[in-house]
């Protein structure tokens, strides 16, 4: 063959292999591009947007602004509010969690059992989950009222009086973080049950047979088990706690008395009474690193730790 | 000199364009001044076809609004799109903020004594003066407390609409049982008809103080000016650790220790209930408290102090025009609220809503008539005063004012200490997010 024809041919060859590669883009961009283009609109557009508002000194609604670098990142970590609001969202996120995880546990052990209602009981534990955050909180609001509530009567037949749940900062914080696990433990209750469910039998049955007793047979088999399914809920109930409360704390306690979680926060300083869209943007940014750098740890440090049979 | 590689200048070029597209959206940062329009030669314009209303419907007047707007559009053949702005006067103005430049912004907005000077800062307001008279609508009639709420540097931004005052209830079944035959005139009597009402055991509680969510530092300036105090003077705020002002509310203070106690929720609900004797709430709140009360509902002039003879602050929400919208429609606003606000019109809304009239010479004997604790609301606007600017005129001003005086009326904390550190804080927010625009 001469050389003249091999390179018409190579030429052929490559041409036929752009038309593919071109072919390929094309059908590419027509079934991922309209995902891309919402993806780049409605999520990495508003993060870049706020982080660059983050920037600027900028009261909300004004059309003018002062470019003040990181300003606002100094001050919500050296400010007393600034430091304020981590003790709040430590406190809320321990409690919430924690709370909602111990009794999940507790209740999955008992709906694991053969009792009568076992269906009835599972969707009346796992149907708060599912409410919508205000209405919760608009009922949990008639229960925690002192002089009218539902609670104080309760508490006033044995002759206690009702806690300032609504004028003691630390009362409040209480309050929500009780209305926060009410309304979440059914989800942990309904994963938990799911990995109960998928311990084997026969582990058990051997334990039994070896005279554990049902402390012994929980703490030795039943939890090192339960791991995967433990780290999952702690993953996603810190994220949960702390992004997913808004609409039970702003309900319950509308100028963040004491409840100002981070992403109440963000809310308040923003739409709230300062007004500060651009100090309220810095926090939002701090609250992405923050889950970001939780997700990573988790990921990158206590999976490792996890017995998955 | 060192090429810089494709890769490098496509990084560049898409940052580049990236930070633009950012900015191009965002504020203004150049801190160039704003170029102000020319002046609108009102003679000139004609008023638009139609115009759009925002409204969080004060008092549940979504009614009362919907005939306005058919009785206006019958008179004039403009129509008005009313929408929902909101369930409260802070959504609202949040809605009016964050539509500024997006081209969904209303002609016509409710505002509050306390969201619209944010708006004006904001440059979202019209001064109304000129449009009002291209309109041919007499100011003159409206009460004067009210219409100069809306001042600043001369101009008015907005005309009075859904108006209150704060005033004082009590439950004149209360005072029967317990022997007391007329309700105070001063703080001082307060005190000594609560322990009258203590000693008959007439309720859990013989008077309630506003939990912070109540805006307790809008009423308590009755309080403070009683003694001599006020939050601040213009822009000084050093009369909020004044020596009067702290004797005030050391007055409150002693007074959560004895006979009055703080709610947890709306006092007009306590009050509504009989769990408490006394409040002082709003006018406004004066309907739905009649509607739920099973026992006669005694009203009065606010309490006077030492120093003055009960002031009142003034308080709701008014009527504003966007500065964003063209002037044919800025025209056809002022129809508008001039319509919603003349002598006839705030005759019907004061009646369905219980706010105050806005008019002074509204005709209000039939309401009189049906509901006398109405007149006594009425007469009280003599006493009327403006509020003081670091509570409505400071963004945050009131959330500290009611932050700190909830801490001091349920713990037993100093008060000249806390309102202190108030003032602190009152300035420092002046400092940082006011001073260098109203330099």
């Amino acid at each position: 063959m001469s050389p003249a024809v091999q390179t018409e041919l190579e030429r052929k060859r490559v041409r036929a292999h752009r038309r593919r590669q071109s072919k390929n883009w094309s059908l590419f961009l027509l079934f991922a591009g309209p995902n891309i283009l919402l993806i780049l609109a409605f999520i990495y557009y508003p993060l870049f947007s706020n982080m660059y508002y983050s920037t600027l000194d900028w009261r909300l609604g004004s059309s003018t602004a002062t470019q003040i670098g990181l300003e606002n990142y100094v001050a919500f970590f050296t400010s007393d509010s600034g430091l304020e609001v981590w003790r709040v969202t430590g406190i809320f996120t321990a409690g919430a969690v924690l709370g909602s995880m111990i009794l999940g546990l507790l209740i999955a052990l008992v709906l694991n059992k053969k009792i009568p209602g076992k269906t009835a009981a599972r969707t009346a534990v796992f149907s708060p989950y599912v409410l919508s955050g205000v209405g919760v909180a608009m009922v949990w609001n008639f229960i925690f009222d002192p002089t009218r509530g539902g609670l104080s009567h309760i508490l006033g037949f044995f002759g206690i009086s009702s806690p300032e749940w609504y004028l003691n900062e630390d009362w409040s914080l209480f309050m929500v973080i009780i209305v926060y696990v009410w309304k979440n433990l059914g989800y942990c209750a309904v994963v938990f049950l799911a990995g109960l469910q998928s311990i084997p039998k026969d582990l058990i049955e051997a334990a039994t047979i070896d005279r554990a007793g049902p402390i012994r047979r929980f703490v030795s088999v039943t939890l090192p088990l339960l791991t995967p399914t433990v780290f999952f809920l702690l993953v996603t109930n810190i994220l949960f706690s702390m992004t997913n409360a808004f609409d039970i704390l702003r309900t319950m306690t509308p100028t963040g008395h004491g409840t100002n979680t981070i992403i109440f926060e963000i809310y308040l300083q923003s739409f709230g009474a300062y007004q500060r869209a651009g100090y309220s943007a810095a926090i939002a940014v701090v609250l992405f690193f923050t889950l970001f750098f939780i997700t990573a740890v988790q990921l990158r440090f206590v999976e490792r730790k996890v017995h998955y049979s | 000199m060192k090429k810089l590689n494709s890769r490098t200048t496509t990084g560049v070029a898409a940052l580049s364009i990236a930070v633009l597209a950012l900015s191009a959206c965002g504020p203004d940062t150049s801190g160039e001044e704003q170029e102000a329009g020319d002046g609108v030669d009102w003679a000139e314009v004609e008023p638009a076809e139609e115009i759009v209303f925002w409204s969080n419907h004060p008092g549940g007047s979504v009614d009362q609004e919907e005939e306005l707007i058919a009785a206006f559009t019958e008179e004039t053949g403009i129509e008005v799109t009313l929408e929902n702005s909101g369930a409260t006067y802070e959504e609202t103005s949040q809605g009016f903020q964050t539509s500024q430049g997006t081209g969904a912004t209303p002609d016509v907005v409710v505002l509050s004594d306390a969201t619209w000077f944010p708006n004006y800062l904001n440059d979202s307001l019209l001064a109304v003066d000129e449009v009002l008279e291209a309109a041919e609508i007499e100011t003159d009639g409206y009460v004067e407390a009210l219409y100069e709420d809306y001042v600043y540097e001369d101009a008015h931004y907005g005309v009075p609409y859904a108006r209150s005052t704060p005033i004082f209830y009590y439950n004149a079944d209360h005072y029967e049982e317990a022997g007391i035959e007329a309700p105070p005139e001063t703080w001082e009597e307060v005190g000594e008809i609560s322990q009258q009402l203590m000693e008959a055991e007439t309720a859990n509680s013989a008077f309630s103080f506003p939990p912070q969510e109540e805006y307790p530092a809008w009423w308590m300036q009755n309080l403070i000016w009683g003694y001599g105090g006020s939050w601040s003077e213009e822009w000084d705020f050093s009369p909020v650790a004044s020596e009067q002002t702290v004797e005030a509310i050391e007055f409150a203070q002693d007074a959560t220790d004895d006979w009055a106690s703080v709610s947890s929720g709306d006092p007009a609900d306590d009050f509504g209930s009989g769990a408490t004797s006394q409040i002082v709430q709003s006018t406004g709140s004066l309907g739905g408290i009649l509607d739920t009360a099973d026992f006669e509902v005694g009203v009065a002039f606010l309490p006077g102090g030492p120093e003055s003879e009960g002031e009142t602050p003034t308080g709701g929400a008014g009527l504003m025009i966007s500065a964003d919208s063209e002037p044919e429609e800025q025209l056809a606003a002022a129809m508008f609220i001039g319509f919603l606000t003349n002598t006839e019109n705030t005759a019907m809304f004061s009646e369905a809503t219980g706010y105050m009239p806005v008019q002074q010479d509204a005709d209000m004997s039939a309401v009189y008539e049906e509901t006398p604790q109405f007149e006594v609301a009425v007469d009280q606007l003599e006493r009327a005063r403006s509020q003081d600017n670091a509570r409505v005129f400071l963004p945050g001003g009131d959330l500290e004012l009611s932050q700190t005086l909830q801490e001091i009326l349920t713990n037993d904390v100093d008060v000249a200490e806390e309102m202190e550190s108030v003032q602190s804080s009152l300035e420092e927010l002046y400092e940082r997010d006011l001073a260098s625009e109203l330099e």
